[in-house]
């Protein structure tokens, strides 16, 4: 469980030689996260999420602002399932579990099976990436960030590049292991419907990454997508998404 | 915060698989496609036996072996195939070659392939390290990547005149040679591997807090291990080259003075029939050992060869 505070965040990428611009990800976001809550950040695309988990694992760091991610005082141990894959194309599935993890022991390998047979893959723990379909390797991902024993997880769209039905399922297992574990859990999206399925708050990003809007789902778990009452309060989440939207663009004209 | 929130989480371990169970069985029939292989095309007999690997290599040699024959007969400074081998035949078993002169083969072989192995045991060990420094230091590499592919450059005849220069008439310069050449080619292939290695990666690592000695082993080397596996190809060539030309031009003994010494002594069978067992030994050793290195290291990778002509049905 860990604690992470974030203080006007801002991150400006410099220009670069094909875009001679200056590009804002991330333009003062305050947020606080504490506790075994599952919180998601929903945004479009290019309202700079990918950025601010980035930050908060530390591979990126801020223009301005601060940002702590800790657990009992230390820095808190991350469990990050990417927007893509990332696994070591040479090697092998069992063995891309074993590199994030200290020792290569009988007991972590004993563990590193048990996370994989949580999704369901391990018939193919002695493949190579390259042999397995994008969602099986986003699956090796999702087992790799539980194996590390997170304090927080961080993930960035995690089903996006699965199938309906694949995705579905797995938001239901992700949902099942998540109440077992209860770590704080930040999750980035741009599904309304997945974040209401998951999350106990959303956060709305707008583009040039900015706070728009935080909402508490308060619903009981474990939630299936197709109960009414999850419905309602989609269509609600859906339709501040909508009013955002309407901002973003009023305010474009007004300019 | 509300009740369920405030619940001690119950912590799941691998040894406690009771715990997900009733999830766990829905995940775990999730498809995993059909592991068994694909079936190969279909060709017709007679053009299977001649896609086979062993049939190509063989009409490859008896083409070889007929325009050796033609040039033999329509000129008179190639020596007959028969000549070559029986010449060989007298060198390998130590007869004579009239007179006094005795065959001398194995002696020269086990030294040549001494002075080889030494200068790779040294050359790529230091390539590799050299290669490594300079990916993964941007100090190193402002260093010596230069320099480095300056001697790249160098043709290995460079060495082998250097080292004879430098050492004399022994052991030493061979040796040399050898490392001089070696080095380069492992260092340029390791370096340009490190730098090679995806960003996102380094990156995911850095997120996960993974251990310096996993970084390295499994990162850094087994990112690195199908470059480096070309360069020791490459070392392994052109270093038996430089051995081959130093010993020509600079030794008493081994098996490129052993070359020389029929070339000036004007038996131009001894010296085809040697040069012909240096392209032998290093085709033997590139096709039984280094490729099958090259090809392990990069299993994790195999895409089907591309062939056009294939695709068109020819
Ligand atoms: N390395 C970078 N260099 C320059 N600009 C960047 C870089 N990474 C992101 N950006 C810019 O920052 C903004 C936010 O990007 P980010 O990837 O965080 O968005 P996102 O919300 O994750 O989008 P998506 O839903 O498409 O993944 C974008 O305008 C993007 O072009
Ligand atoms: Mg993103």
């Amino acid at each position: 469980m860990a604690t992470v505070l974030i203080e006007n965040l801002t991150k400006i990428y410099p220009p670069t030689i094909t875009y001679p611009h200056r590009v804002q990800a991330l333009g003062g976001v305050n947020m606080s996260v504490t506790g075994n809550v599952f919180v998601a950040v929903l945004g479009p695309s290019g309202s700079g999420k990918t950025t601010l988990l980035n930050i908060v694992a530390g591979v990126e760091t801020p223009t301005s602002g601060s940002v702590r991610a800790v657990h009992n005082g230390v820095p808190a141990q991350v469990g990050y399932v990417f927007q893509e894959p990332r696994l070591l194309p040479w090697r092998t599935v069992l063995n891309n579990m074993l590199y994030v993890q200290d020792r290569k022991s009988d007991r972590s390998r004993r563990e590193a099976e048990f996370y994989l047979t949580m999704v369901g893959l391990n018939e193919v723990a002695h493949l190579y990436p390259s042999q397995l379909s994008a969602g099986m390797q986003q699956r090796v991902g999702i087992a790799r960030a539980f194996l590390v024993n997170p304090d927080l997880l961080l993930m960035d769209e995690p089903f996006s590049h699965m199938d309906a039905l694949t995705g579905r399922s797995l938001r239901e297992y992700l949902q099942r292991v998540w109440l077992h574990t209860r770590k704080t859990a930040l999750f980035v999206t741009h599904d309304v419907s997945e974040a209401v399925e998951l999350a106990d708050r959303i956060l709305m990003l707008r583009p040039g990454g900015v706070v728009f809007d935080d909402i508490p789902i308060d619903l009981p778990r474990p939630r299936n997508p197709d109960d009414p009452a999850v419905r309602s309060v989609e269509r609600d989440v859906l339709r501040r998404f909508d009013s955002m939207e309407a901002a973003v663009r009023f305010g474009a004209h007004a300019q | 915060m509300t009740d369920v929130a405030n619940r001690a989480p119950a912590q799941p371990g691998p040894n406690d698989p009771t715990v997900f169970a009733s999830g766990f069985q829905e995940v775990a029939a999730l498809p995993v496609g059909d592991l068994s292989p694909a079936a190969d095309r279909s060709y017709s007999a007679p053009r299977r036996v001649l896609r086979r690997p062993w049939v190509v290599q063989l009409i490859a040699l008896l083409i070889l072996l007929a325009v050796w024959q033609y040039l033999t007969v329509a000129g008179d400074r190639v020596p007959s195939i028969e000549n070559v081998v029986s010449f060989m035949w007298t060198e390998i078993t130590g007869g004579s070659h009239g007179g006094m002169l005795l065959g001398e083969f194995w002696g020269a072989l086990g030294l040549s392939l001494q002075r080889y192995a030494i200068g790779l045991a040294i050359g790529i060990p230091a390539g590799a390290v050299l290669g490594l420094l300079i990916g993964a230091s941007g100090w190193v590499r402002g260093l010596l990547n230069d320099t480095t592919l300056v001697l790249l450059a160098l043709p290995a005849v460079v060495w082998a005149f250097l080292a004879s220069l430098w050492f004399g008439l022994t052991s030493t310069a061979p040796i040399v040679a050898v490392v001089l050449t070696a080095i380069p080619f492992v260092a340029i292939n390791l370096s340009s591997g490190v730098r090679g290695i995806d960003a996102a990666l380094v990156e995911m690592s850095r997120s996960y807090k993974v251990s310096r000695r996993n970084q390295i082993a499994d990162l850094l080397l087994g990112g690195t291990l199908p470059n480096a596996l070309t360069g020791v190809r490459l070392a392994f060539t052109t270093g038996w080259n430089s051995l081959l030309i130093v010993e020509w031009f600079g030794a008493t003994d081994g098996v490129g003075w052993r070359a020389r010494f029929w070339y000036d002594a004007l038996r131009y069978e001894g010296f085809v029939g040697w040069v012909f067992l240096f392209v032998i030994l290093i085709t033997v050793l590139d096709r039984l050992v280094l490729r099958r290195l090259e090809r392990r290291a990069f299993q994790w990778n195999q895409k089907p060869t591309l062939s056009f002509a294939e695709d068109w049905g020819m």
